[in-house]
């Protein structure tokens, strides 16, 4: 491979993680915009995604692969709102303390749940692995065409849904002013379930494309989360394009990073990015927005 | 009566504001609501509306009693409140602002018709209708604010201080847009720092101080009663 497409690979591998990140991303900001806390435990909705899924392609169900996407992802729909309903709903005035220190617990526990049914060992869809076809000079898997191209897909929705419904209209109001969506007869409390709905859909399709590329594990939830998290912090919380734009650039900094640094440091990177953000807004975990 | 609250006892928390203060506004009359700081002003609409709940009294709309309904459910019977400050969605564009002041008119026809109307009568709006609402300015947000409340054609807007922080310029327009309104047939309670302003346009006004109603009357005698002009009016 020459030099060219060997750079041209590492920033497609860039895009390719950053794709990943962004889905992550895109669903931890609606719910800090819709809630006004970041929900720790939103790693977990992306780990128990793509468990999911190994759950109904293997026995007893056996199902193929896209017939078990979609219980996966209903199932996953579901667990986000069963979060909600049993943690966070009862806490929902809380200060933000101790919302984080729920989510945490919260995120422990799921991760502690999955280990208990599947174990901690690694796990694979059981997909054989193929080599990349060549594209353009650039290899690339089924897997990571699939990457890009669910990713646009869901770009696409949420694109119509927060901008062209109704309802996608009423959670960025809720985000923006919650008293005032109350106050403008916005039926508040079904903006918050469709945002844990929408939050867990994307983290499971997220944690689904990075299993199918990678492989399952109990930790590729917190592993992903603070990816997600400097992601979040990028694009501004609560903002849907920056999360979306902050996972692209956090994937392409990391990929792009270890042609000067070595691999190993691959993950700080995205940690130094955030300690970097969170020097200077604090706020964003701590306190109150100075806004 | 449109509006009657009777005898409101509110507050937050431990601390009680309100000691049995009591308000009423007939059909397309405007009452305003002055008072000094502190007195209980912005108390008083809050649990006319139900973002307080009130611990004793009655409110009641068009002869119903409303006392224990959630603010949604009040929207719904045609009451709209407009909060002091922060009062549009700034992320929002205009146009998305009036739809969701529209929400309760349900379908999305209906909600269209009403865009359509309020750009009409909001000629400011309409050529802002793309931007972005926290890019208006002050007196922008606030003709916004009252568009965003009317798109329901509401039997009755509570108000909290509509001049706060705006140029004297923008105060006229939005009070000339408020008897528009309500000329129209909307009634209108408003709390008001600026006493003035507020009572040269009301049928009738109450003086608000420690938590009680002090003195009602109409707009023009309070203007002319000595206390008020010493107390309120700056003399």
């Amino acid at each position: 491979m020459d030099s060219i497409s060997y750079y041209l690979q590492t920033v497609l591998n860039g895009i390719l993680a950053g794709c990943i990140y962004a889905l992550f991303a895109m669903g931890l900001t609606l719910i800090y915009g819709v809630l006004n806390f970041v929900n720790f435990a939103h790693g977990e909705l992306i780990m128990w995604g793509a468990y999911f899924l190994f759950l109904f392609m293997g026995e007893p169900f056996g199902l193929p692969l896209y017939v078990a996407v979609f219980p996966a992802l209903a199932l996953t729909g579901c667990l986000g709102l069963a979060m909600d309903y049993s943690v966070f709903r009862p806490i929902r005035r809380a200060n933000r303390l101790t919302l984080l220190i729920a989510a945490m617990g919260l995120s422990v526990f799921l991760r502690n749940a999955a280990q208990f049914f599947w174990g901690a060992e690694v796990r694979t869809y059981g997909f054989e692995v193929k080599a990349g076809t060549q594209f353009l000079g650039l290899y690339l898997t089924t897997q990571q065409f699939a990457i890009i191209g669910v990713t646009i897909l869901c770009v696409i929705a949420v694109y119509l849904l927060f901008f062209k419904s109704r309802l996608g209209k009423s959670m960025r109001a809720l985000s923006d002013n919650l008293d005032l969506a109350r106050i403008s007869g916005i039926d508040t409390k079904r903006a918050i379930l469709a945002a844990w709905v929408i939050s867990a859909v994307l983290a499971a399709i997220g944690g689904i494309l990075l299993a199918l590329d990678t492989n399952l594990h109990p930790e590729m939830g917190i592993a992903n989360l603070i990816k997600a998290f400097a992601a979040t912090l990028i694009g501004g919380v609560g903002n849907l394009w920056g999360a979306l734009l902050g996972g692209l650039l956090i994937g392409l900094a990391e990929n792009i990073g270890v042609l000067f640094i070595s691999p190993g440091y691959k993950d700080g990177i995205a940690f130094v990015i955030m300690v970097l953000i969170l020097l200077a807004r604090p706020y964003v975990i701590i306190g109150e927005r100075s806004d | 009566m449109r509006l009657e609250a009777k005898d409101i006892y509110a507050g937050y928390g431990k601390i009680e504001v309100l000691h049995g203060a009591s308000i009423r506004a007939a059909e397309r009359e405007i009452i305003c609501i002055i008072g000094p700081n502190g007195s209980g002003k912005s108390t008083l609409l809050k649990a006319v509306f139900g973002l307080l709940k009130p611990t004793k009294g009655t409110v009641s709309f068009d002869g119903k009693d409303i006392t224990r309904l959630e603010p949604e459910q009040k929207v719904r019977l045609g009451i709209a409140f407009i909060p002091q400050g922060r009062n549009v969605f700034p992320s929002l564009t205009v146009r998305e602002n009036l739809e969701m002041g529209g929400t309760v008119l349900g379908d999305a026809k209906a909600v269209q018709l009403a865009i359509e109307e309020a750009l009409d009568s909001y000629p400011l709006l309409s050529r802002k209708i793309r931007d972005r609402a926290g890019n208006l300015s002050g007196g922008e947000k606030q003709i916004l604010s009252l568009a965003r409340a009317d798109m329901v054609k509401p039997g009755l807007i509570l108000m909290d201080e509509p001049s706060i922080g705006l140029s004297p310029r923008m105060i006229d327009e939005v009070y000339s847009k408020i008897t528009e309104i309500n000329r129209r047939g909307t009634t209108f309670a408003i709390v008001e720092q600026n006493a003035r302003k507020a009572l040269s346009i009301a049928h009738r006004g109450y003086v608000l101080d420690l938590g009680q109603t002090r003195l009602e009357d109409t707009g023009a005698e309070l203007l002319n009663n000595e206390e008020v002009k010493k107390l309120y009016l700056g003399g």
